[in-house]
């Protein structure tokens, strides 16, 4: 199901309204939290406050946790989310060329922007040293581009760099957090001297500290996902179909729909070798390998419901593995040729048309009828003009936007 | 100072909301917050405007020039738009609109503006390398488990803690 843009649910088009919304939520929070404050902000090298801490970590274990549990519930595609590529040296070169400005300035660039726009003169400053700082590394390109773009790892986890396993990696990293909340209050109150009446007052956070546990530790002793996405089709669903036999179209109708053209539109997918598919295919087929058949650029093209879709091999072994793949993914109304190219070549090309009987009855009639008529169109290369009329799939892929290199 | 803190929202209640958010993000459009990346832009759009070849033969420039329609019509300038509005109609609600400048008690106002452009100038330089800031990379990088996301953060942090003692003077009374 999610993301939702990328997978097609929401026209690409509101991307930019959708992240305007998204900005006024991260606005307001923001500056609810306090942070358009630097002193608050610059608390957390101090003792005497450390909302950044408590504020981030928040964030950032209730997101991890919670883009786990909606991807273990199929909700979420997490392969497709945009994981931000590691370039170590630059990474670290950058944090800490960024703690300075910290704590020089009480400010990250998110913040500064949420202070300058209540009117903090100080955040006001720190924006516009932060055009100068980028208009530097823009001047300076050639000279840092080595450190820029060297070492580059990819967008690799932190629990593959660790070695650990990636559930418990959240775990250890909730309990982590909530251990420095506890630990950090403490620090906090002993720097202000905390009053103990205002200490005693305070809410307890058993019930959302044991949540977030309990969210993690579910996510540990969970078995893998049921399913992989949103629309997947569980194991006894397909069984049943492929007992029934209903996903197998006939070389008869095959044929039917390659005579009629677009009155009877189809598609026909060849999932062979593309070198098996250049010596020879059907009439208008297209190509897609078996091992491409869920490549997303392809997902329109076999979903589309204007026309039918048949795949086929040489045999039905292959195009009924590509069905399985497909109908699992969750494709629906996908059709095998029964007996694949060879039987269709027996079937439309080399049966001998039975001599209608002195008294046939109306299907016999039509069906042999039929039979002689495609046996004649196929030979005859009448076919072959047909390609032209065949549905031209559309192709149309929603990539996720990379995000500006160098922004954030 | 302890009244006016607790006018702001629960710290842990605002993680958790920012947390939202982020989640949000992800899911409807697959990735996550950024606030440096729209300062780019505009540098970006600036020296496009002031000087256009320069511009386009520039390596760290021409990127943005090469596909799309341009460093203005991007997801993180429209993001940020929504960061200025929410936050704007955050403080008018709580009553924390006014110009201010808000500093450490033992230095003038005139040394905590240069402090904060030069914080300012550091952070953008350091966004730079980082591949974005606290949020786009420390913050949303840790919500994907990504290792540059925790990489980022330890070294915003850890400077900000080995630097603490030598600018003390900025913020403690």
């Amino acid at each position: 199901m999610g993301p939702l843009i990328p997978h097609g649910f929401i026209n690409p088009d509101l991307n930019l309204f959708f992240a305007f919304i998204i900005g006024l939520g991260f606005g307001y929070v923001l500056e609810q939290a306090g942070f358009s404050s630097s002193r608050k902000l610059a608390g957390v090298f101090y003792g005497y406050d450390f909302v950044v801490l408590r504020v981030f970590f928040t964030a950032a274990i209730t997101a991890a946790t919670g883009l786990l549990l909606l991807s273990y519930l199929g909700w979420l595609d997490y392969s497709i989310l945009y994981i931000n590529p590691t370039f170590l040296w630059s990474a670290i070169v950058g944090g800490v060329i960024m703690g300075f400005g910290f704590i020089m300035g009480g400010f990250c660039p998110g913040t500064s922007l949420v202070g300058a726009v209540i009117g903090k003169i100080d955040a006001m400053f720190f924006v516009i040293g932060m055009f100068i700082g980028i208009f530097i590394f823009g001047q300076f390109y050639e000279s840092f581009e080595s450190i820029y773009l060297g070492y580059g790892l990819g967008p690799i986890f932190v629990y593959e760099s660790l070695g650990i396993d990636r559930d418990l990696f959240v775990l250890i990293l909730v309990l982590v957090a909530l251990t420095a909340f506890y630990i950090t209050q403490r620090i906090e109150d002993k720097v202000n001297d905390t009053p103990i009446n205002v200490r005693e007052s305070r809410p307890s956070y058993a019930i959302p500290a044991s949540l977030i546990i309990l969210a993690a530790v579910l996510l540990l002793v969970l078995p893998s996902s049921p399913r992989n996405s949103w629309d997947e089709t569980d194991a006894e669903t397909i069984l049943s179909e492929m007992a029934a036999r209903k996903h197998y179209t006939s070389p008869d109708e095959v044929a039917f729909s390659i005579m009629q053209g677009k009155d009877y539109p189809a598609l026909l997918v060849d999932v062979r070798a593309p070198e098996d598919f250049k010596y020879f295919t059907l009439p208008g087929a297209i190509n897609i390998p078996l091992n491409q058949i869920l490549n997303r650029r392809w997902e329109s093209t076999l979903l589309n419901p204007e026309y039918k879709v048949a795949l086929f091999s040489y045999s039905d072994t292959h195009a009924e593995e590509a069905w399985l793949l497909t109908r699992r993914a969750g494709y629906k109304d996908i059709k095998v040729l029964e007996g694949g190219l060879n039987n269709f070549l027996h079937t439309v090309f080399l049966r001998d048309i039975e001599p209608e009987r002195k008294r046939p009855d109306c299907i016999e009639m039509h069906t042999a009828r039929f039979q002689k008529e495609a046996k004649e169109y196929f030979k005859m290369g009448k076919a072959i003009k047909k390609v032209e009329k065949a549905p031209t799939p559309v192709i149309k892929i929603v990539e996720i936007e990379k995000p500006v290199s160098g922004g954030c | 100072m302890e009244n006016k803190s607790t006018s702001y929202m629960n710290s842990y209640l605002a993680g958790f909301l920012l947390g939202l958010v982020l989640i949000a993000a992800f899911f409807v459009t697959g990735r996550g917050l950024g606030a440096s990346g729209a300062a780019k832009s505009v540098v970006i759009s600036s020296v496009a405007t002031v000087a256009p070849e320069y511009a386009q033969s520039h390596p760290f420039y021409a990127e943005f020039f090469r596909e799309g329609p341009g460093p203005m019509k991007n997801w993180l300038v429209y993001l940020t738009l929504g960061v200025l509005a929410g936050a704007f109609f955050s403080g008018a609600m709580s009553g924390r609109l006014g110009l201010k400048v808000e500093k450490g008690p033992r230095i003038s106002s005139a040394t905590r503006l240069v402090f904060a452009l030069l914080g300012g100038l550091m952070f953008g330089l350091g966004a730079q390398f980082g591949r974005g800031c606290t949020s786009g990379t420390a913050l949303t990088g840790m919500a994907v488990l990504s290792t540059a996301g925790f990489v980022t953060m330890m070294a915003i942090f850890g400077t900000g803690y080995v630097l603490a003692y030598f600018f003390r003077k900025l913020w403690l009374k």
